[in-house]
């Protein structure tokens, strides 16, 4: 898996986004940050979970000038069609039948053949920020996300469970 | 024609569960009776002893089976249940590990992912659904799994007690020992075969049902055989004694 300061390996991949199929490349990606999460399988129980979490936080992350990218081993058709069963996504669905993106980033399980819940923010020269990868039977939560890219955003130190707003949230570098 | 509802199907197909018993108590009660006549007719001179001695073994093993039966239906039916029990907890405390099993199982048999998903999504809008589909495929369990201890245990006693009486019977009604043991084992031989031709043959629709009675009889007789065989290798160990 890589790690926070590696260069995000390039990408250019079919993907499914407002209804139809298309193409995104990393390139291609003009906000500031971007929250690339990969996941097992579309049709899934536990993957809309996250994928809807990130569906509805999508404003939020937005507003901290952040794209979201979701990424799976399925192909496009199949996104497109789990997006229309979710009732429509606000960001695309990367199709990495082949699993070589996946595998670039480190997060391929071999055994399962699918992605392992990872995520990672990528800051605005397309470097790892932050990187993280849990068990296929949890999933990740999606205001930690959130919060991580807050606290990145704000190019300060950040204690233990830090939030915005919090006064003590600035630790000055001594 | 209406089709058969499914609590009458699955009352059928219960029945059917007991043939076990049953068929296990006949072969049983037939080996074990034709072994003991068979057995005593060499060592004990008096004929009346042989068949007094027949009876109290068929009598005790008539009730061993019976409770055994009884105590072993009464077991597995008290796993069966806390292990249902466990998975209803499982189904009502983590569906989605539960949900994604379920496709798992109906992927394994043939089903699409998209087309399990569905099946999946669907089956969760009705929990009971969810519950009695996930106990059934994914850890093999069923309401239907139970048996009933106390019909299991009676089959197995009075089928017991119906395949002692086919070696005992020629033996009590023809006076001569010998022909009445040689009578009492043709009719066990003919018993066991006719257990396997109805049961195994007609009852399952197989194509030979002579064979399924030819089956049966040579797996009996050959337990027996091997029995009677270790029983011979053995009988010096306790010449001297």
């Amino acid at each position: 898996m890589l790690k926070p300061g590696d260069v995000a390996p390039p990408f250019d991949l079919p993907c499914a986004f407002e209804g139809k199929i298309g193409h995104l490349a990393l390139t291609s990606v003009r906000s500031e940050m971007i929250v690339l999460f990969f996941y097992p399988r579309d049709f899934s129980f536990i993957c809309p979970t996250e994928v809807l979490g990130f569906h509805k936080a999508q404003a939020a992350f937005k507003a901290e000038h952040t794209s979201l990218v979701g990424v799976s081993v399925d192909d496009a058709e199949t996104h497109l069609r789990w997006a229309v069963e979710l009732g429509g996504l606000s960001y695309p669905l990367l199709a990495d039948p082949d699993a070589r993106v996946t595998r670039e980033y480190g997060v391929y399980d071999d055994s399962e053949k699918v992605a392992m819940r990872a995520t990672y923010v990528l800051d605005a020269k397309r470097n790892v920020a932050y990187a993280v990868a849990s068990s296929i039977n949890v999933g990740r939560s999606v205001s930690e996300t959130l919060r991580v890219v807050r606290a990145l955003r704000g190019g300060r130190l950040c204690p233990a469970d830090w939030q915005p707003g919090d006064a003590s949230a600035a630790v000055e570098l001594k | 024609m209406a089709a058969p509802k499914p609590e009458e199907k699955r009352r059928v197909f219960e029945r059917l569960a007991s043939i076990r018993e049953v068929v296990f108590g006949i072969q049983d009660g037939v080996l074990t009776t034709a072994g003991v006549l068979a057995g005593l007719s060499g060592a004990v001179n008096g004929r009346s002893q042989v068949i007094l001695a027949a009876l109290a073994s068929t009598v005790a093993g008539a009730l061993s089976m019976g409770a055994g039966a009884y105590l072993g239906t009464r077991a597995e039916t008290e796993v069966i249940r806390s292990e249902l029990r466990r998975a209803h907890a499982e189904v009502s405390d983590q569906p989605y590990i539960v949900q994604e099993s379920l496709m798992e199982a109906l992927a394994k048999e043939g089903l699409a992912r998209e087309a399990s998903y569905r099946v999946v999504k669907l089956l969760s809008s009705a929990p009971q659904a969810l519950s009695s589909t996930a106990e059934e495929k994914i850890y093999g369990l069923s309401q239907g799994s139970f048996g009933n201890p106390a019909l299991d245990g009676l089959l197995m006693g009075v089928a017991f007690l119906l395949g002692a009486l086919v070696p005992l019977l020629p033996f009590v009604l023809i006076a001569s020992v010998h022909a009445g043991l040689i009578a009492g084992l043709g009719a066990t031989a003919l018993v066991l075969f006719a257990v396997g031709y109805f049961v195994e043959g007609r009852l399952s629709d197989q194509r030979y049902p002579a064979l399924a009675g030819a089956r049966f009889l040579a797996i009996a007789l050959g337990a027996a055989a091997i029995g009677y065989l270790i029983g011979l290798a053995i009988s010096p160990l306790g010449a001297g004694s």
